[in-house]
């Protein structure tokens, strides 16, 4: 039926070398050193071992690993101050917006310097035509542009000879009668 | 197959399986110290981690495993020293203990068998793992470890005349 049987039995009559005494004492030492605290608890569960035919569960101990401790500290300190940037910044911003219209000149929280206006840019950087409109029901159709630009207001101080400047975008959507020829 | 569970038990299992698995090493190694190492590290490490012994498919992974890295290891470092001190190590360690002529030659035609023939043939004959095991061991199909094997006998047989 094999037609190599003749071959394996001659390849089983080759016999490998032993392994070394001084392997055996060699992995004798380095499973000691391993096991110190494990032969204890191995032989406090022989009776549980037998019974599940020599299969040795993994989840039975907990192994610390510190790789995942050290990884796991260093992402929620990243997630904590990326937290606290994200609720600083509207802390910074309210104010400021709030403060242009009304009242264009502010003080320093350190010193009495007055800050005037330096000056403002205006930005458009995108518009669309979003086509014909009727407002109001009305008759005339109307042309609706949508234009998103943003704003750089400056001030100055001209005592210290610092600047602030403020930036944010806006939207702004304009209609504009259609004229017909 | 006996477990690992107690200190005595692995040295009747190791007893069992260490002519086997240094043979299955040194297809990696260049030296019978160097199999040695492979191997006791493969032991070590299986039973740190619990492993049940009678998964040989897993244990002979870890030691096909450990010697590939040992072997990136040795390649740079044999880059580093003379070669004519490695080729002394290996023609002085033979794989077998050779009894007479045939066997010599038998071993002979055993070296020139390509790797990967090789490696099911040492897990199969020395070892006496199933072709499941070998498959499990390997990464490869059964199907695919049986083809090896036989491919290995029959080159075996067309380089051996006498057979």
């Amino acid at each position: 039926m094999n037609d190599f049987s003749e071959l394996e039995n001659q390849l089983r009559k080759l016999r490998p070398p032993q392994p070394s005494a001084d392997l055996t004492s060699r992995i004798e030492r380095a499973l000691a050193e391993v096991g110190q605290g494990r032969s204890s608890e191995l032989r406090s569960e022989t009776a549980r071992l037998a019974v599940t035919a020599g299969v040795l569960p993994q989840e039975r101990r907990f192994h610390f690993n510190w790789l995942s401790l050290g990884l796991g500290l260093a992402a929620a300190a990243a997630l904590v101050l990326f937290t606290r940037i994200q609720l600083e910044r509207p802390e910074k911003k309210i104010p400021t917006l709030a403060s242009i219209t009304p009242a264009p000149q502010f003080s320093s929280p350190t010193s009495t310097a007055q800050f005037v206006p330096a000056g403002l840019t205006q930005v458009v950087y995108h518009t669309r035509d979003e086509g014909l409109h009727f407002p109001n029901n009305s008759e005339q159709p109307m042309r609706r542009v949508r234009s998103h630009t943003r704003e750089t207001l400056r001030w100055r101080n001209p005592t210290t000879g610092a600047s602030l400047r403020i930036s944010y975008p806006s939207e702004e959507v304009s209609l504009v009668p259609v004229t017909g020829q | 197959m006996e477990n690992v569970a107690t200190d005595e038990n692995w040295k009747i299992c190791f007893a069992q399986l260490a002519p086997g698995l240094l043979l299955f090493a040194r297809q990696w190694a260049r030296s019978t110290a160097d199999a040695e190492d492979i191997v006791q590290e493969a032991f070590v490490r299986f039973w740190r981690k619990d492993h049940d012994i009678a998964n040989r498919g897993l244990l002979y992974a870890t030691v096909r495993s450990i010697a590939l890295d040992f072997l990136r290891r040795d390649s740079r470092r044999a880059r580093r020293e003379s070669t004519a001190v490695s080729e002394m190590d290996q023609t002085v360690q033979p794989l077998f203990e050779i009894e007479d002529e045939s066997q010599r030659a038998l071993v002979a035609a055993l070296d020139l068998l390509p790797r990967e023939q090789r490696e099911v043939l040492v897990m199969k004959i020395w070892n006496e793992l199933t072709f499941a095991e070998i498959a499990s061991a390997l990464e490869i199909s059964q199907n695919t470890a049986a083809s090896r094997y036989r491919y290995a006998l029959a080159a075996l047989k067309k380089n051996l005349p006498a057979v």
